[in-house]
């Protein structure tokens, strides 16, 4: 049995304090927009930020989709397993994961510009949304993450 | 027992300064709970922790060690756990 030191307790103090100087980047390419990956990419940010991750999201084609205004609170459609929609509808809410880990930490969300063409919606049309970028600043972003996904 | 931690005895001594019950709540949740509640502990001061997500008792020290604070130890309890944190900064 170990006591605990105050020279332990310092060293690990010190040893965390060393890895928050520069945060890890957690950059991932949300792609759908199916309430079951959608809760799987809130889970994973909401994880992030709790282990001091900076987060990007990258929304393109179905998830601009899923982050309009009139569509945020009814994605109910899952991308397998379609018998379970009624209760996973009610079980999983992604919108208010995303939307309490952008409350407690670092998490940009930026609609991808050819897919915000597509829906033809601006950053006001959507919910959370920081901003539209193109897609080849897309690719330089998730060059310099440390966690780089595509859901 | 890693280096650092406290046996169950010394944790069941520990007067914490905040206590916080995450208990129900699915994984991430007892995590960020956490991350709210620590800024409510003076510095020097102890996080109780109590939750039944079986994914925090690993969680949660590498939370401590990544934000530069103490995980002191956990004790088992009927279908949940009581977690310790040491605020250092």
């Amino acid at each position: 049995m170990r006591t605990c030191t105050v020279s332990s307790q310092e060293a690990q103090a010190k040893e965390g304090g060393e890895a928050q100087q520069k945060k890890k980047k957690m950059a991932v390419v949300v792609f759908s927009g199916s309430l079951d990956r959608l809760t799987g990419v809130a889970m994973l940010v909401s994880g992030a930020v709790a282990m001091e991750y900076n987060v990007e999201l990258y929304l393109m084609l179905w998830a601009v989709h899923a982050f309009k205004k009139e569509n945020v609170g009814k994605i109910t459609h899952l991308s397998e397993f379609k018998e379970f929609e009624p209760e996973m509808a009610k079980r999983l809410n992604w919108y208010d994961l995303i939307k309490r880990a952008k409350k407690l930490g670092s998490v940009k969300i930026y609609a991808c510009a050819g897919s915000a063409a597509v829906w033809n919606v601006i950053p006001e049309d959507l919910e959370l949304v920081d901003g539209i970028i193109g897609v080849g600043e897309i690719v330089e972003r998730l060059a310099e993450a440390d966690v780089a996904l595509f859901v | 027992m890693a280096e650092g931690q406290l046996p169950p005895e010394e944790l069941r001594k520990l007067k914490p300064d905040k206590v916080v019950d995450a208990r129900g709540v699915a994984c991430p949740g007892p995590l960020l709970a956490a991350k709210q509640a620590i800024t409510e502990v003076p510095v020097g001061g102890v996080l109780e922790v109590l939750s039944s997500d079986p994914g925090t008792k690993r969680d949660l020290p590498l939370w401590a060690k990544k934000t530069g604070h103490v995980f002191l130890g956990v004790i088992e309890e009927r279908g949940y756990w009581r977690l310790f944190v040491k605020r250092m900064k």
